[in-house]
């Protein structure tokens, strides 16, 4: 299919700088976190170096998930949910175990997450349900639609990998609020849900319920779980209104917080660039997914819009739970910071789906007339 | 294939889109108003935590300042000793580690508990609490060696206070101990562990030998690492002292007291200065700056002869015959005495129904001051007592010094005393006796001296009168306290008779003769009881020690303008002339010849056996209570 020029004119260039935007800053940042004063000057680790890589490995999908047009997807969502669906069983078969937990496929060159792969299949297998919907889901749509993503979440939680489990959940759960459900579900989810948010207490791992209370309360074990929490609201707070410029963050040069250049990045941006820093990173993330709500409002098709949505909550809760677990709002979970934590894949699904939004907003206009 | 284009016309969710958008500003407003809360509201106290997990202060010791003799050989030094310290803050497992550091030194679990839990109030968390103050060279390797293991401990190296001569000088330099509680109470500027002076110099020099303590800071890393370390405050070392005491002379004196008990001190005459200070017997003050043991302790708590008792000045003694000086003084100032005229001694007095005698049972015969005081007749002195009577003689005896402290800078002088009537009268509810004016003015009865106030009475008779504040340090100015009341003449009479008690065939000093030296002497013995009737008829060898008679010895010699005071007493040493002549004798050929005259081992082996004896005795019965 030849390319068409306006499809490049009608690109929303705004999402485009801002997630390369984030993506340089998160380097910068990297470069700093992943730098440790010795005796003599100061050692800087190599990820940046990789992030960089994998950031063009990623800007490469992201043109790659551009060019096809995405209303494809709509008849592949199926067979890939089916695809996702057998490689998560494969896990259980031939899964190769790490740290107690068996998550990953070993494809001779990488190891391959297929949680990762189950995140992409949720929102765009949701998209091809939820745009099919005429009306608010009631209880049985919802059901059908629920039921859908256990398919994908269950055996995800049973690796166990709690935190990716529940992000299928929560994509597929927002994405569903995003198409609106009957009042009479509203109302029983509202009064049902803080019911029975209590009893998955007994699910939980006994770390899991550590790590919640250590969050209520971190001074309970201040060497152990409660010091990332501590350390890291150190780290930002003694950021200060204009920060301690870059590479003189004490906290992260010195090693005093944990995790700083993956879960805990952020942190090294708040101790070094201070709340100056802060609000324009804050303001940038909140750019780039206001860059979506435009996409899927203006989306040719409900297909686009939800998938527009979809990528939304992908972005949104990963944002939401980082910061809130740095800014000691929430308990400490295993989940990064989109394009400013250090991870490869993740950056590289970032981008893609960047480029896969990028897709909708560029075909807004095609046969519309 | 599937109609691709389906719901081309459907519009997006509006409920939803309004969704996402109020979920963007509820993840603006929540976010910015946390930021706001750590980084402005809260921040200047977070960068003062970051600035604690990042910035460690740790002192600099300063040296204590030197001591040194009056030729400048060192006395008191420091080396560095090793402590071991606990960071809490570091430390993952207190009990774990208390418990290892017991078993690396051998200190009782429990002991290394409780000393944790009562100081680490007085220690931030981030430094070391100090757990063991001194560790031997073979713990600091083991501990050194297996420390990674062991989070939060750390070996500091910190100066501690040798004495090179520790038994010999323990009673002037005193030593330094660990500061306790009440330290730490009145002096702010003392940390736990530090050494803090608790008796003689030591004490009384504390903050002059102290110093100052520097600071540094330097950065850690998580680990603890140091980086980047920048001293804050320089160190000050403490001032370096000079005593006047002579090494070679003080190790002489000690040498010849040793194994018996008794006090030697000599005075420079002209200046007040002390050139040996010698008492026996001694202590090591090493055994107190490392930490006594109980047991340590218990043998110096023990001993009868009371180690840590300073002869000089806080032993008081009757002064004996030695006092008959200051009764002539005395009698010549009053003008109760005519030199010329003379005193039938027939070797007892009657006063009332008591008979005084002489120590000579046949008398002297015919006897004038000088060779009363020659030969040291009692009975010329008892009648002279009988003149002056107490009023005058205390009036007299407290003018040359006695009954009050030298102020010399050593603490815990004794005043010793000098009887008055109404003193008796308070004393025991007696009225003054005419008999006691007679025992005072041999020296025996009330009165007590100290040897340090017989050195500088005697010094005054051979310098003209001048009562000189001893003095201990090379750079104390000489300080005038007092003149004797006598003219020129009569001091010049005193001192001559002095002289004769050495030069005279019949004086009772003549074994202190040195050739080319004008030496002057007078002997002294002071009773320890009145002898029971049992007592009297034996000889000296068979009354037991602690009823024998200490023997005094004060002497003066002089020789090309060097002008020395000597005061010798030996405890149950007998008679001066024997007792403590021997000593006095070698402390005057030290002086003016610089020869050293060693005790012979005869008599150093027959002390020992006397000092075994007791020592032994008073075990036993500290045993049995």
């Amino acid at each position: 299919m030849p390319i068409d020029r306006r499809l490049l004119f009608y690109i929303n260039w705004p999402l485009l700088a801002v997630a390369v935007i984030l993506f340089l800053l998160g380097v910068l940042n990297l470069y700093s976190a992943s730098g440790s004063r010795l005796e003599e000057g100061m050692s800087i680790a190599p990820f940046f170096h990789k992030q960089l890589l994998w950031g063009l490995m990623g800007m490469f999908g992201m043109l790659v998930f551009m060019f096809f047009d995405y209303r494809h997807l709509k008849t592949l969502a199926w067979p890939l949910f089916w695809v996702t669906v057998a490689l998560l069983l494969g896990v259980f078969v031939m899964g190769k175990t790490i740290y107690g937990a068996r998550r990953w496929l070993d494809l001779g060159f990488m190891n391959f997450q297929p949680s990762e792969l189950a995140k992409i299949a949720v929102l765009i297998v949701g998209a091809r349900i939820l745009s099919r919907e005429r009306e608010p889901l009631d209880f049985l749509r919802l059901g059908y639609t629920l039921g859908v993503g256990l398919i994908l979440a269950a055996p995800i939680i049973r690796q166990p990998d709690l935190g990716s489990g529940l992000s299928v959940i929560m994509i597929l759960g927002g994405m569903i609020l995003y198409r609106g459900v009957t009042p009479r579900v509203f109302k029983t989810a509202l009064f049902a849900i803080p019911c029975l948010l209590p009893l998955s207490w007994f699910f939980l791992h006994d770390y899991q319920k550590k790590r919640i209370m250590t969050f209520l309360d971190p001074t309970t074990d201040p060497l152990g779980a409660g010091y990332h929490i501590i350390q890291s609201e150190i780290a930002i707070g003694s950021g200060g209104f204009w920060g301690k410029g870059f590479l003189e963050g004490t906290q992260s040069q010195l090693r005093f917080l944990p995790e700083r250049h993956t879960d805990f990045a952020v942190a090294v941006f708040g101790e070094e660039w201070g709340f100056v820093g802060t609000m324009v990173l804050l303001s940038l993330f909140c750019l780039f997914l206001y860059q979506m709500v435009v996409i899927a409002r203006d989306a040719r098709g409900l297909f686009g819009s939800y998938l527009a949505a979809g990528v939304f909550f992908y972005f949104f809760w990963q944002i939401l739970i980082n910061t809130g677990m740095v800014l000691g709002l929430m308990p400490v979970v295993g989940i990064p910071l989109p394009f400013i934590s250090y991870g490869g894949s993740a950056t590289l699904v970032n981008f893609c789906l960047v480029g896969l939004v990028l897709n909708v907003s560029m075909r807004r206009f095609l046969f519309k007339q | 294939m599937p109609n691709l284009y389906d719901n081309g016309d459907q519009q997006p969710p509006r409920s939803g889109l309004i969704l996402l958008q109020a979920l963007i500003l509820g993840l603006f407003c929540l976010f910015a108003i946390r930021l706001w809360y750590l980084q402005i509201h809260r921040g200047e106290e977070y960068a003062l935590k970051a600035k604690e997990n990042q910035l460690r202060q740790e002192p600099v010791f300063s040296p204590r300042g030197l001591i040194r003799d009056r030729n400048g050989d060192l006395l008191a030094v420091n080396e560095p000793a090793y402590a071991l310290g606990l960071v809490r803050e570091d430390c993952p497992d207190v009990d774990a580690t208390l418990r290892q550091v017991s078993l690396w030194t051998g200190r009782n679990f429990d002991d290394l508990k409780r000393l944790y839990g009562k100081t680490r109030k007085r220690v931030k968390p981030f430094e070391p609490l100090i757990l063991v103050p001194d560790l031997t060279f073979g713990q600091v390797a083991i501990i050194d060696a297996n420390r990674f293991r062991w989070p939060g401990l750390e070996i500091q190296v910190r100066p501690r206070r040798k004495y090179r001569y520790g038994k010999l000088l323990a009673h002037v330099l005193g030593y330094v101990a660990e500061a306790d509680e009440s330290d730490l109470e009145q002096r702010k500027e003392l940390d736990l562990g530090d050494y803090v002076g608790k008796q003689g110099l030591e004490l009384v020099l504390e903050d002059r030998m102290r110093g100052v303590k520097g600071l540094t800071q330097f950065e850690v890393d998580v680990n603890g690492r140091r980086l980047k370390e920048r001293v804050l405050k320089h160190p000050r070392a403490g001032h370096e002292i000079s005593l006047s005491i002579d090494l070679e002379l003080q190790q002489l004196a000690m040498d010849w007291l040793d194994e018996e008990a008794g006090a030697a001190v000599v005075m420079d005459a002209e200046t007040g200065q002390i050139w040996a200070l010698a008492t026996a017997p001694s202590y090591d003050s090493n055994d107190f700056s490392s930490g006594l043991t109980p047991d340590q302790w218990a043998l110096l708590r023990d001993d009868p002869l009371h180690p840590m008792q300073n002869r000089v000045i806080q032993s008081v003694y009757p002064p004996g015959s030695v006092f008959k000086h200051v009764v002539a003084g005395a009698g010549l100032h009053y003008g109760a005495i005519d030199p010329r005229e003379t005193v039938n001694c027939l070797g007892q007095i009657k006063l009332g129904r008591h008979v005084f005698r002489c120590w000579r049972k046949g008398g002297h015969g015919k006897v004038d001051l000088e060779r009363a005081l020659v030969e040291s007749c009692d009975v010329y002195f008892y009648k002279a007592g009988k003149k002056l009577t107490v009023d005058r003689m205390s009036e007299f005896a407290k003018a040359c010094g006695f009954g009050e402290p030298t102020g010399i800078i050593l603490p815990h002088e004794k005043a010793g005393n000098i009887p008055t009537r109404e003193w008796k009268r308070k004393r025991f509810g007696e009225p003054w006796q005419g008999g006691d004016n007679l025992n005072m003015a041999i020296g025996q009865g009330y009165t007590l001296v100290t040897p340090l106030q017989v050195a500088r009475f005697f010094g005054a008779i051979l310098n003209g009168g001048k009562l000189l504040k001893p003095l201990l340090l090379k750079d104390e100015k000489t300080v005038v306290q007092g003149d004797i009341p006598l003219t020129p003449e009569q001091i010049a009479r005193l001192h001559e008779a002095l002289v004769q008690t050495v030069e005279g065939d019949h004086g009772t000093c003549r074994r202190i003769r040195t050739k080319g030296v004008t030496v002057g002497g007078k002997t002294g013995t002071a009773q320890v009881v009145r002898l029971s009737d049992e007592l009297k008829g034996l000889k000296d060898d068979e009354i037991p020690y602690r009823f024998r008679d200490h023997a005094w010895m004060a002497a003066t010699a002089e020789k090309d303008g060097r002008k020395f005071a000597i005061a010798v007493l030996v405890e149950h040493g007998l008679h001066g002339g024997s007792g403590a002549g021997p000593v006095v004798k070698a402390i005057i050929d030290y002086l003016f010849t610089g020869k050293i005259r060693q005790k012979p081992e005869a008599q150093k082996a027959k002390a020992r056996a006397v000092r075994q004896l007791s020592l032994k005795h008073a075990r036993t019965n500290a045993d049995a209570h």
